[in-house]
């Protein structure tokens, strides 16, 4: 594939270098969103003057720039297709039915945290539409189990938090954003108590506060050890309870209804495919948020449950929605790796088991499979040292050796205490023929939290119109290059109320598009399709969706490298057209959905984002090691930013289905 | 604009060098000098432990905690235990709280952690 067409796949770019064009733009003072991107050049394309020219206009000040992303009110009024709308709650109608159409004020895509706190909040002010892909629970936010993090004890500061928040960020998370959320997280934390989340208190009366690492105070809410599962039942109820929330489960998400208004970008809805009825039902709506998660499934091991497949990603990326910092992924280095049990599970885990710090703080130590001792090779704190060096040892061994998992061996430790301070590993692993009182553990990283996405502002605004965004699908500038714990589900409280009052100026100003429907093409249920192509579609794409993941663990894992990146991105782009023709010759169409498929284009079109953004790094930081730019450059201490492309692209996963090529 | 980034810096240079009194962030010269000594003290602050700083975390809690615990446990934490240890009203005597979890701290080497499953981090 030629160089020009791999760089019209999209445009990713160290923030200085990309910026010229958006920056310059806002500045003049007469766009605020940028239209089409023309011409925008690849990084390795730029010429000289270009970077310096960017540099010196902007220092890469992508962080002012989507700051200054004021909340244009986009008129309407003098297109055709739009009523006027007068802002009165009594006027608001419910959700107006037009065959499989549904119009709601505000539409939510997600039932975790960030998407149910919002709802609750816009459900004051018009009718709220809460898509969810699977049960409503089903989330990342169920599963955090850990804690949510705030200033809630007199000794401890907003100063504080935010110091151990960068420090954690590697000193690239946005100064402006910590300390929004670091100040408003105690209230958020207060307002779901008032909700009905019932948090651990103290005698005092106080709550709890536990103390993570990387946090230099006692600062940890929870709820004994399900805080995340105690915070959705209680939203959930509050969601249920709401007589202008409708929640619409096992409706997956599959591309944002967007139109280009003068110069933005604007959004008007969501398709869906109810998956149980086999319908496709259209939104639309006048503002929605997207707080769909993470893309934990791009890697074959993952803590995150099934539904994290990337989707709110890909739809805000084909729907022209900048993407930002998404080589920071985030892996715990010792989840439990079922290829090295002696009885393999017969279906493959859901969401990895997670083997604690606490086995290697009581002794445990490290082989790989030649039962070699590693981590004196690489810190002198050895078994003790920080979780990303532990989780870029094993990465390097596993790629170095060519295994599939290396051991933890706690068996030299008295058996009673092993199974007083383990149980649940020691009961795990005994269902598959191991006892760890005697044998290894066998452990391999997994991939757990994204810490880039969908470039918000302050507010949670997006590039687009009447898109915002909240919760691990957005990059706030929180989490900088490695996110500190138990602040995702801050981050996802903060966000979600901030975009609240923006939403709610924004859908007063609005109408409804009832414009054509045929503007964007319907998908369509492939039901021409003969259930024997369909059969094979279906294998092929479990058997893709493997070979993507083996891909991106094998050349985009912890330790990077140029070369690897380069042969991922290629290895990639292969295996996405292969799949793709795939399809088409079976009969497939493009405006065709299944939820499988649909999963599918999401996956590959995240895998790109964290390539290209790889490879745009030019320096390691936090997260993103690379052995070709072992060190951390001040001059790189900047967002990586991945704009929309300019170029018609070719394949099925970059496109929304209603521009597909007919 | 230029604001902002002496701002980011001038904030910046603050967290790692407190004692440093800044002008107002309109002074970009005086971020940029400042800068040049905060790069410094970056490049070095930054190599050590990244995104999980809990060294010194994993080294002080077990001698807290493990003391106390480690003979509460056996009575406590006899065969055939279940997933969840807590016991309602159940006050932990090592930390006041009430209604947590039984056995050591979960927190105690940084992640969150029941039994020895890591629940987050």
């Amino acid at each position: 594939m030629s160089s020009n067409e791999k760089t019209a796949m999209t445009t990713v770019l160290p923030a200085g270098s990309g910026t010229l064009h958006y920056s310059v733009k806002i500045y003049k003072g007469q766009h605020f969103r940028r239209n089409s991107w023309v011409s925008v050049t690849a990084f390795k394309r730029c010429t000289q003057k270009d970077l310096s020219c960017a540099m010196s206009s902007s220092i890469c000040r992508s962080h002012g720039v989507s700051k200054s992303l004021k909340t244009q009110r986009y008129s309407f009024s003098h297109f055709p297709f739009y009523e006027s709308w007068k802002p009165s709650r009594t006027a608001v109608n419910s959700c107006l039915e037009d065959g499989s159409t549904k119009f709601f004020d505000f539409v939510v895509i997600g039932s975790g945290v960030a998407g149910l706190r919002y709802a609750l909040e816009v459900a004051k002010h018009g009718t709220v539409a809460v898509i969810t892909k699977a049960e409503p629970h089903e989330s990342n936010t169920n599963y955090a189990q850990g804690g949510v993090s705030a200033v809630l004890c007199p000794s401890d500061s907003v100063e504080s938090h935010m110091r151990d928040t960068i420090v954690a960020g590697a000193y690239l998370c946005d100064e402006e954003t910590v300390r929004v959320v670091c100040t408003e997280g105690p209230d958020r934390i207060r307002e779901l108590i008032a909700m009905g989340a019932s948090f651990d208190h103290g005698e005092d009366g106080n709550l709890h506060l536990a103390r993570e690492g990387g946090h230099s105070h006692h600062r940890i809410v929870h709820a004994a050890d399900m805080t995340g599962r105690e915070i959705e039942r209680a939203l959930l109820e509050a969601v249920v309870n709401d007589p202008n929330i409708s929640m619409f489960q096992h409706h997956f998400a599959i591309d944002l209804l967007t139109s280009q208004g003068g110069s933005e970008t604007v959004c008007h809805g969501v398709d869906t495919l109810n998956t149980e009825s086999l319908e496709v039902v259209r939104f639309i709506s006048k503002v929605t948020l997207l707080a769909s998660g993470g893309a934990g499934h791009i890697y074959p091991t993952t803590t995150n449950p099934p539904v994290a497949t990337g989707d709110g990603i890909a739809m805000a990326h084909r729907a022209e929605a900048v993407i930002s910092n998404m080589e920071f992924v985030q892996f715990h280095p010792t989840a439990l790796a079922d290829e090295g049990l002696p009885i393999k599970p017969e279906k493959s885990r859901e969401n990895a088991f997670l083997v604690t710090e606490a086995v290697r703080g009581d002794g445990g130590i490290l082989y790989n499979l030649a039962k070699e001792r590693f981590m004196p090779l690489y810190d002198e704190r050895e078994e003790l040292a920080p979780r990303d060096v532990v989780a870029r040892s094993i990465d390097d061994q596993l790629k170095k050796w060519n295994e599939k998992y290396v051991l933890l061996n706690i068996s030299h430790k008295p058996k009673e205490q092993i199974l007083a301070h383990f149980p649940n590993i020691a009961a795990e692993c005994l269902k598959y023929g191991l006892d760890i009182t005697s044998q290894p553990i066998p452990v391999v990283p997994a991939a757990h939290y994204m810490c880039g996405g969908v470039r918000a502002g302050l507010q949670g605004e997006t590039n687009v119109s009447g898109l915002y965004v909240a919760g691990e699908v957005a990059c706030t500038g929180l989490h900088g290059a490695n996110r500190l714990a138990s602040n995702s589900l801050l981050e996802a409280l903060v966000f979600a109320r901030r975009a609240v009052q923006p939403s709610i100026d924004h859908m007063s100003q609005s109408g409804f598009y009832v414009g054509p429907s045929s503007r964007w093409a319907r998908p369509v249920m492939p039901s021409s399709l003969p259930s024997s192509a369909m059969d094979d579609i279906l294998n092929v794409t479990e058997q893709m969706r493997k070979d993507l993941q083996s891909i991106m663990w094998e050349y985009v894992g912890i330790v990077r490298s140029t070369r690897r990146l380069e042969s991922a991105e290629k290895k990639i782009h292969e295996l996405e057209t292969q799949w793709e023709k795939f399809l088409f010759q079976q009969g497939w169409e493009p405006t065709m959905v299944a939820l499988e498929a649909c999963e599918m284009r999401n996956l590959f079109c995240c895998a790109k984002l964290v390539v290209s953004s790889a490879l745009a790094r030019h320096e390691s930081r936090g997260l993103h090691y690379t052995i070709d730019f072992p060190h951390v450059e001040e001059s790189m201490r900047l967002p990586t930013i991945i704009l929309p492309c300019s170029t018609v692209s070719t394949t099925w996963s970059s496109r929304q289905l209603h521009k597909q090529p007919v | 604009m230029a604001i902002n980034l002496s701002r980011q810096f001038a904030s910046l240079v603050g967290l790692s060098a407190p004692k440093l009194a800044l002008a107002s962030a309109g002074s970009e010269s005086l971020a940029r000098s400042v800068v040049g000594s905060a790069v410094r003290r970056l490049g070095s602050s930054i190599e050590q432990p990244r995104g999980n700083p809990s060294g010194e975390l994993r080294g002080e809690a077990p001698k807290e905690i493990r003391p106390q615990q480690e003979e509460e446990e056996p009575r406590e934490e006899g065969g055939g235990e279940e997933d969840d240890e807590e016991e309602d009203g159940q006050v932990n005597k090592e930390t006041g709280e009430i209604g947590g979890p039984r056995g050591p701290e979960p927190t105690r080497y940084g992640d969150w952690e029941r039994n020895g499953r890591c629940y987050d981090f």
